[in-house]
């Protein structure tokens, strides 16, 4: 099937990031480029945009930029500024708008928010009209091309523009007075999502619209619908063909392309099966006082349903493509955010030093620690959140806040974790938790520190080690919990070790854990984390964690 | 899915032997599903499990989440049968004081009356 286009020689094409204005006069389009403000039209000869018609005013209108939008006002012409067919004074534009200027018949102007070098499907279509691809290619096929190209550019938007272009395009191929095409939402129904007329105008969902027939269509198994209400009898129920004097109506569902391929095998579909696979709907129609379209081919209107479906289909991939990339877009920034979040300045102070080591595992694990120093005091905490990934992610952050600000305010531990449990198990969270350990040293020594449901620390003193059991319930697990902390003294030279389940529970091949004998043996001989991780390391071999592993070590250096 | 659970009804208590791991994902919320499906008809629950090698950090929310919830509802629930590993787990994260444990599933169901 040929398709006769309209050629558009006078196109031009204009640089980059001002919006545009389309000029359509007879068979000529120009573009103007919006790149100033205020923008005049007129009859006289200094405007920006001159029409030499008698019923255009000399100065007839002006277009001026705001806070980023556009807006027409009518500079108290004779005739009227008209937007998509209604007279304003002063009108805010939206893309697509449809301008003309005291003249309903002559040139009008298209508004486009967009560079003219954006992706306008409908001027591809103009532009790639006039090259002979193949004299066989239709409209809807070249559309198809412009899609691949959409997507390869990760443009946006590409679906509204399809279906416009749709519906102009089914116009121009069945010569019908109006085009609607609807698609359906995740509840099955249908909703408008493009309309257009045959003078190129904007329209939307109203009382005209045959909904019976589209119900009818939808219903039915067959490709397209043609009701001709001159030949049909029965018009009950049908107020819209009735009140809009409607005299032909052809319906076409979009029919999901790979299912219709199936439904050629199986000729006869069963009656559920029927709605299952329809993606949308187009409906074009033409009153009586119109040209009669009943006779379109049957043809046409098979290569419309085919083309059309799988052009629509494919520009919802394309969207879902889109979302889909720019979601993860979005994650990467949220991983980047947690990530800078969880980075650990380590503070410096003349009593102590402290250091850490996280070993993760495939995803993002709900282990850290980080380090806080007031005036007198240094304090680490280590966190092990429950669960992993996202979820785990967002515990932390919160967690990591509340923590960090408590200890800044120098509150007593044991009133900062009962706080973090109350927030946790007040928000109802639902089975998500942390252990952790939260330790704070003085000069001389004192060292304070409330364990939640966390592997007891080690306090590693002239190469013996001692676990200190004393021991609380995790946070964010059952509201009435109480927390109290242990007090120790340090000497100079004494080390204290969190480490995180993750490294009693670290398995080799034979299915045997680290367990804490051999972390106690070798904190007590090692003077660095590197070498209990190069221990962890050797007993694995080369099986994989299953859990992060995560070691932080404060050393008391004393005041020398 | 690594959990499998058998009840039974012995003196008026609902014995529940859990046999494999409890895990967070599938075995988690089979572990939630079935305790809630129980604990709608019996106020008695009595949780064996012997045969439970491994519990993560999500498991051990859950049964916290059910045992507690449980709890509010005025159902008494139990746990016999702990594996060393499941202790350790408990007792390190001291939710050992929190759950009513017992040696045997004779004591717990004696413990019941």
């Amino acid at each position: 099937m040929a398709i006769g286009s309209a050629s558009n020689p006078g196109l031009e094409r204009t640089s980059g990031a001002f919006p545009s204005l389309i000029l359509v006069q007879a068979q000529e389009q120009r573009s103007l480029v919006l790149d100033h403000s205020p923008f005049s039209i007129g009859r006289k000869i200094d405007k920006d945009l001159v029409i030499a018609d008698p019923r255009v005013s000399r100065d007839h209108a002006l277009i001026t930029s705001e806070d980023g939008a556009f807006y027409v006002a009518d500079q108290g012409s004779k005739h009227g500024t008209f937007v998509n067919g209604e007279r304003v004074e002063r009108q805010k534009l939206q893309r697509n708008d449809r301008l003309e200027f005291g003249v309903r018949d002559g040139a009008y102007v298209i508004f486009h928010p967009i560079s003219n070098t954006s992706n306008t499907a409908r001027e591809f279509l103009s532009q790639i009209s006039g090259l002979q691809i193949s004299t066989d290619t239709t409209d809807l096929e070249k559309l198809t091309m412009f899609l691949d190209a959409a997507r390869k550019l990760n443009t946006t938007g590409v679906l509204d523009e399809i279906l416009v272009t749709v519906a102009d395009t089914t116009l121009k191929l069945t010569r019908a007075e109006r085009a609607f095409v609807f698609l359906k939402t995740e509840d099955g129904s249908l909703r408008l999502a493009a309309g257009r007329n045959s003078k190129g105008e904007v329209l939307i969902d109203d009382t005209t619209i045959s909904h019976s027939i589209l119900d009818e269509a939808l219903h039915s198994a067959s490709e397209f619908l043609v009701t001709d209400t001159s030949q049909s009898l029965d018009l009950a129920g049908r107020h819209s063909i009735v009140a809009y004097d409607l005299r032909t109506v052809i319906c076409i569902p979009l029919r999901k392309p790979q299912v219709q391929a199936r439904r050629e095998v199986t000729a006869i579909t069963a009656p559920e099966q029927i709605g299952t696979d329809i993606i949308g709907a187009l409906y074009v129609d033409s009153r009586f006082a119109s040209r009669d379209i009943s006779s379109v081919s049957n043809d046409i209107l098979r290569a419309i349903a085919t083309e059309a479906a799988q052009l629509v289909e494919n520009a919802r991939l394309v969207q879902a493509e889109e979302a889909a990339r720019r979601y993860q877009q979005e994650l990467a920034i949220a991983s980047s955010i947690q990530q800078r979040l969880m980075e650990v300045h380590i503070p410096e102070v003349p009593f102590a030093r402290m250091s850490g080591r996280n070993l993760q595992c495939k995803e993002i694990g709900g282990d850290f620690y980080d380090a806080v120093s007031t005036e007198d005091h240094f304090a680490v905490f280590l966190v092990d959140v429950c669960g992993k990934g996202v979820s785990a992610a967002l515990l932390a952050s919160t967690l990591q806040g509340m923590v960090y600000s408590h200890l800044v305010a120098r509150m007593p531990l044991a009133e900062i974790v009962a706080a973090v449990n109350r927030f946790f198990t007040q928000k109802h969270l639902g089975e998500k938790y942390a252990t952790m350990v939260i330790a704070r040293i003085n000069r001389s020594g004192e060292l304070e520190f409330v364990n939640c449901g966390h592997v007891p620390p080690l306090v590693v003193s002239n190469h013996k080690v001692m676990r200190p059991e004393a021991g609380n319930l995790p946070v964010g697990l059952l509201a009435d919990a109480t927390y109290e902390s242990s007090h120790l003294q340090l000497q100079q030279g004494d080390r204290l070790l969190l480490v995180t389940d993750g490294v009693t529970e670290a398995e080799n091949a034979r299915g045997d854990f680290y367990e804490n004998e051999r972390l106690e043996a070798t904190a007590a001989q090692s003077s660095s984390l590197d070498e209990i991780l190069a221990s962890l390391a050797k007993f694995c071999g080369g099986t994989p964690l299953n859990d992060d592993c995560t070691v932080v070590e404060l050393v008391y250096t004393g005041l020398t | 899915m690594a959990l499998k659970m058998e009840s039974k009804t012995i003196g008026g208590v609902t014995v529940v032997r859990c046999i494999g791991r409890i895990i967070f994902g599938d075995e988690a919320a089979a572990l939630r599903s079935t305790l809630k499906d129980i604990l709608s008809t019996s106020k008695k629950v009595l949780l064996d499990l012997s045969e439970v090698n491994y519990i993560d950090s999500g498991g051990l929310g859950t049964l916290v989440g059910v045992y507690s919830s449980a709890r509010s509802a005025g159902a008494d629930i139990k746990l016999t049968g702990l594996s060393q590993r499941v202790r350790d787990v408990l007792q390190i994260t001291k939710l050992v004081t929190v759950f009513e444990v017992y040696d045997s599933e004779q004591k717990a169901l004696a413990a019941f009356h």
